[in-house]
Order: structure tokens, then sequence, then C-alpha cells
């Protein structure tokens, strides 16, 4: 079998995997630490994608990258004020219903005033070219959104587990009252943690952009994916979801050599075999859901 | 007293004569028409531009046919056969429809199509390409307007082995008319020279093709052909270009919506394509794809393509069916609708809906994507295929659905 070639496959499977975390990391983040299961996630990573092919081409491509973020916060600020609020520390189904609800709206929002059309995003030009060696071949874009997947995700597991923001956060989750007690203002750092994950799907939207173009409907599509790799790595932990989206990106790239009309079945298979060994995910711990 | 005994008598007499109106107005039942078309999932778009087809249609009959109003009712056929199939039911049991048309996907077609069969009832599949819709699963009650895979095939074949290469890789979307299309080109292998070098199944509902375009980079090929469609295809046709794949290969496509074409950068538009129609085909498609976009400027595509086309020109055979039955009883349409032909078509050729198989007639386009093009000319017609000679005959698809 070519070398090269199963190499360019585990090079892409974990590039793949990278851009997978990047996309799952908000949602794994207001899961853990504010026991919500966010299926508004994938909408935010629309209105991301949406936003940032409205206005790259008027304010350019890195100004972009900042103003969208900061954008989508503020629809999931309002979401977070008006829907989320109301359920935290539920069952978290109640999340589920709320957010689930509210994301098939949105999501016909978004094609009623973007239109039924997909929309065309192309990579910048410090990265739209590729890199060639031999019969080796890659994007030069995929290996930019690894890498700023990568800080994303980063970013994201100092801010949770090293800070003490983080830590009065995941204490919230398991004894609201006595964080209250405290004197921490527990609603107000659940709203940042919602906002964060918001700003982070809208992020993940813009890189995603342009190697899988803008549609409506790209939220619903992406939002499975996102779930399953959270339940992979464990519910919450931001290492869980890197190396749960790591084992769906490479196994889905391989898998293209071997069964390639299974291979989106794959992912689903080993989420099987990792909960039926490990119920909590691969790096779960005891959290609000059990 | 009296006065008011005469007023009470006016009214009443006004109530028997108003209601009398009422009641003769009533009587004018509408002819119901089911439209199970995907509103949601892969194939939305086409979905809403073969319904802007079907209505502009019904506006060229001011509404109605044989003096009775024309109700057109959707219903989501999810691109999901048994949700297709569980909406057909409903529309024939509840609604009391007699008429259906619609369905993108050619598995949608089929179970719409089973579903018809069964309730008696007539169903026009309008953008299903599947040969196996007028194929093995050919019905009497279903009558199909979109061009089967093999006219498509068949109408590209030659030009792409003696134009672009005789290597040829497969990309197939794994589901009926993924199938179809890649079995066609597999049969005319031979009859072309060509040979095939490998292939591979893509799910229905994949975005990220990276893995796959590896392969077909180091597969040695000089053609790839395409079979998929919908929103996964405008993906694909980005990552084709991204990993430079029209570089080491040419890219056919045994079928390709201008809806998927038209959203990318004009550098990624770069395939040799079939087409079942293209707006600037004729001074007459070229007008009427401009009065389409007048009235639907939001629509998915700018321009008449596949979906619009194939829903016009089913509610149009359709309306001229019941016309010429002059009768909604079904077999009667049914049997007014074989031999059919449609004249103006804004093509080139008439269409003709043939007896034994109800395959409509109509041309097959051949293509090249334009990358200069910033307007709507993303792509240069090279040749219009008449349908006679790249459909299958009744010896190679030997089934008879025909009125007896």
């Amino acid at each position: 079998m070519d070398i090269i070639l199963i190499l360019s496959l585990i090079l892409n499977g974990l590039a793949l995997g990278m851009v997978y975390a990047a996309v799952a990391v908000g949602f794994s983040l207001v899961l853990g630490v504010s026991g919500v299961i966010n299926f508004c996630h994938g909408v935010m990573y629309a209105f991301g994608a949406y936003f940032f092919w409205l206005l790259k081409d008027s304010i350019g491509f890195w100004p972009s990258v900042l103003v969208t973020p900061i954008l989508v916060a503020a629809i999931g600020l309002v979401i977070e004020r008006v829907l989320v609020r109301r359920v935290y520390g539920l069952d978290p189904l109640f999340g589920l219903l709320i957010t689930l609800g509210f994301s098939i709206a949105l999501e016909e929002l978004i094609r009623m005033i973007f239109g039924p059309a997909a929309h065309n995003v192309n990579a910048p030009s410090f990265a739209n070219g590729v890199i060639i060696w031999g019969d080796f071949i890659y994007s030069q874009y995929r290996i930019f959104i690894a890498l700023f997947g990568a800080v994303m995700v980063g970013g994201t597991w100092l801010l949770i587990d090293k800070t003490n923001f983080g830590a009065i956060v995941k204490a919230g989750m398991f004894d609201s009252e006595m964080v209250g007690a405290l004197g921490h203002n527990l609603p107000k750092l659940r709203a940042v943690i919602f906002v964060l994950g918001a700003a982070l799907a809208g992020l993940s939207g813009i890189l995603a952009a342009p190697i899988w173009s803008v549609k409506s409907g790209m939220g619903t599509a992406i939002l499975m994916p996102s779930f399953l790799i959270v339940l992979m790595g464990g519910l919450g932990s931001i290492p869980g979801t890197i190396i749960g989206a790591l084992i769906v990106g490479l196994s889905t790239s391989l898998a293209t050599l071997v069964i390639p009309r299974f291979v989106d079945i794959i992912p689903y298979l080993l989420l099987g075999i990792i909960i039926y060994i490990w119920p909590r995910g691969l790096f779960g711990e005891q959290n609000i859901t059990d | 007293m009296k006065k008011l005994k005469i007023g009470f008598f006016i009214v009443m007499a006004a109530c028997v004569v108003v209601g009398g109106l009422g009641t003769s107005a009533s009587a004018v039942e509408p002819i119901r028409i089911g439209l199970v078309s995907p509103v949601s999932g892969n194939y939305a778009d086409h979905g809403m531009l073969e319904r802007i087809g079907m209505e502009m249609a019904l506006e060229e009959y001011g509404g109605e046919i044989l003096g009775r109003p024309v109700t057109l009712i959707t219903a989501d056929s999810e691109t999901n056969p048994d949700a297709a199939a569980r909406r057909a039911r409903r529309l024939i049991e509840v609604d009391g429809v007699k008429f259906m048309m619609g369905g993108v996907s050619s598995s949608v077609a089929t179970a719409v199509g089973a579903v018809a069969e069964e309730k008696g009832a007539l169903y026009f599949a309008t953008n299903g390409n599947s040969d196996t819709v007028t194929g093995e699963h050919a019905r009497h009650h279903v009558f199909r307007a979109g061009r089967s895979m093999a006219m498509l095939v068949r109408g590209g074949a030659k030009y792409v082995a003696d134009n672009l290469g005789k290597k040829w890789f497969f990309i197939t979307h794994d589901y009926s008319w993924g199938h179809s299309g890649t079995r066609w080109a597999r049969n005319m292998l031979d009859v072309v020279g060509a040979k095939e070098v490998g292939e591979i199944k893509v799910p229905l509902g994949t975005r990220d093709f990276s893995s796959q375009l590896l392969q077909v980079r180091n597969s040695g090929a000089d053609v790839l052909v395409i079979t998929c469609a919908g929103f996964d295809n405008v993906a694909l046709m980005k990552q084709l270009a991204e990993y430079r794949i029209y570089d080491k290969m040419n890219v056919w496509y045994t079928l390709m919506e201008y809806v998927d074409m038209w959203p990318l950068d004009p550098k990624e538009r770069q395939p040799y394509c079939s087409v079942e129609v293209s707006w600037d085909e004729t001074p007459e498609m070229i007008a009427f794809s401009e009065k389409v976009h007048k009235k639907y400027p939001a629509a998915a595509s700018p321009v008449i393509d596949n979906g619009s086309y194939n829903g016009w020109l089913a509610m149009k055979l359709l309306l001229e069916g019941i016309k010429k039955a002059g009768t909604d009883d079904v077999e009667k349409v049914i049997c007014a609708m074989e031999g059919l032909e449609l004249k103006d078509t804004k093509r080139k050729n008439p269409a003709k809906i043939r007896a034994f198989d109800h395959q409509v007639m109509s041309d097959v386009v051949l293509v090249k994507a334009n990358p200069k093009a910033t307007d709507t000319r993303i792509w240069n017609v090279m040749d219009v295929i008449p349908a006679e000679s790249v459909a299958r005959t009744k010896a190679e698809n030997p089934v008879d659905v025909s009125c007896k």
C-alpha cells in the first residue's frame, strides 16, 4: 500500500480532528461547566460562518475573525438571558429541549435572512495554496485551521483548568448554593461561560466556511458530530474533547481507504465501544448528569 | 307587522338565492395536486426550485384546468423515502389528492411511486434521475420528467473518452441515483474504450472529502467521474479545487445542478458536466429564465435550472394530460398522457412521453464550466443531444406499463 497515501491520510485525520475539536470545544465547555446540553451550538457555528461571509470583503480577514465571534457572543448572551438561565440546575433534558427548539427557529431565521442558497468563502490569501512534496499534497489552509483550532482548544483548557475563574464556575456546577454563599455571582459567571461557548462556536464557523462552504442547515449538520465527540471524550472534559475529535478525524480519514461507504458509521461504532468500556467517556468525571 | 313579514320573506328569499349560488360555486371542486417535495434536508433548495417551476406552469393556465381551480398542496419529503411515502399516503387519504408530483431524490420517487400505484393516484416524478424510476420500478401510475442517468451518461461518455481521457475513477453518492450514474458510466467503459481505475462511494451528508480526494490524486486516473449532488456537492467542488485535482485530471459530472455550482468562486468552477437543461440554450429559454428570476428573485438559482425546468415541464404535461382526457379520472389521464407531445418546451426539440415506460423524452446538454465567468454564464454549452439518441430503447428497458 502506498506509504505516502497513508501518511497523507494520517495527517489529514489529525488536521480534521483539530477542526472537529475546535467546533466541539464550545459545546463541551458549556456542558461541562454549566451542565446544559446546548443544542444552539450548531446554529451559533452557522451564525459565525454567515457573519464572516458578510464581513470579510468589507473589513478584511483578520478584523472579521475578531468581530464575528463578538457578534455571535452577543446572540449567545441574549439566548442565555432569555432561555438558558431558566434551566441551570434542572434535569439536562430541559436544556436540551429548550435549546433544540430555539435552534430550529434560528435556523429558519437564517434561511429567511440569508436565503436558501449556499455562499462561497475563500481561504485567506496567506493560506490559499497547497504543500506539494512528490506525491504528497496538503492544503495550507487545513494546516492553518488545525493550528488555530489547537490554540482555541488550548486556551479554553487553560481558562477552565488553570484559573480561579474556571475553578469557581466548575464548583458552582456541584454546589451552587455554597458558591453563592462564598460571595461569587454564579449566574454572571455562567453567562460568561455560555457567551464564551457561543464565541468559540462562531470562531469555528469561520474556520470551517472556506472548506465546507456556508449554507443554511450547516449548523444542524455539525451538531451531531460535536455531541458525539463530547460524549466520546467525557462530558465537559477539554482534553477528552481533543482526544475524541482526533479519534473521529483519524478513523474517518483512514476508513476511506478500506470501507469508504461506511465512513460515517465509524465514529458511532467507536462511541459505542468507548461508552461500553468507559461509561463516562474517555476522560469523564462525575458531573451534573450523574 | 305586515311590512315586517314581507321584509322577513325578502331576507329569506335572498338567503336561499345566495345559498344556492354558494352551493353551485362550491360544486366546482378544485383539482388538488400534491407536491411531495423536499422543504428540508440536503435537497431543500432543489425542492424549492421545482415548486417554482410548477407554479410558473400553473400560472400559464390561469391557475385552472377544465374550468376548475387547481390547488397545490405541498408536503415535505425530507429527502427521506419513508417520510415521503407517509406524506404521500396522507395527501391521498386525507387531502383527497388524485395527482402528485415532485421528489428530487430517486429513492423518494420510488417510494412515492409505490404509494401512488397502491392507491390509484398519478405520480409525476420531477427530478429523480435514477434509471430505476422508469426501469425496474416503472409503474403504470408513475411518470418521470427528469432525464434518466442512461440519457445523461450516454450523452457525455463518448466526448469524455475521446477528449478527456480513458482511465476513469468514480466518486459515487451512495444511494440509488448515485449508483445509477456510476453503473451507466461503467456500462459505457467498453463502448467508448475506457477503463476503470477505482471507485469511492460517499454517504449522503458527507461534507469533507479530503481523504477521498487524496486517494483520487494517487489513483493514476485521467478522468474523475462524479455522481454527487446537493450541499455535499458544493463542498466537494470546493475541495476539488483545494486539492488541485484539476491539475492532475479532468473532472466529469454525470449530472450537475446549476444551483450547486453557482455559489462557488469562479476558479473553483472547472468540470465538464452533463446537465438536463441550460438556461441559455435558446432565446426562448433565456426569456423564460429572466421571467422566472423576476418573479422569484430570492430563489436559490438566478436562472432556470434542472429542478425548476423539470417542475415546469411536469406540471405542463400533467395539465395537458388532464385537458386531453377531459376529466380528472386518473386512469383516463394516464392513458391521455401516453404519447403526449409538448411543443412549447423553450428548447430545440419538443418533449414527448413514451408510453411503455412513461419516461419524458427531452434533450440532454453537455457543458464545460467557465472559470472566468463572473456573471450567470458559469458554463458554456458544448452540445445539445436529442433524447431519442441516448435514451434506453424498449429492448434495453423491457418494461411495459402502458394502458393496454
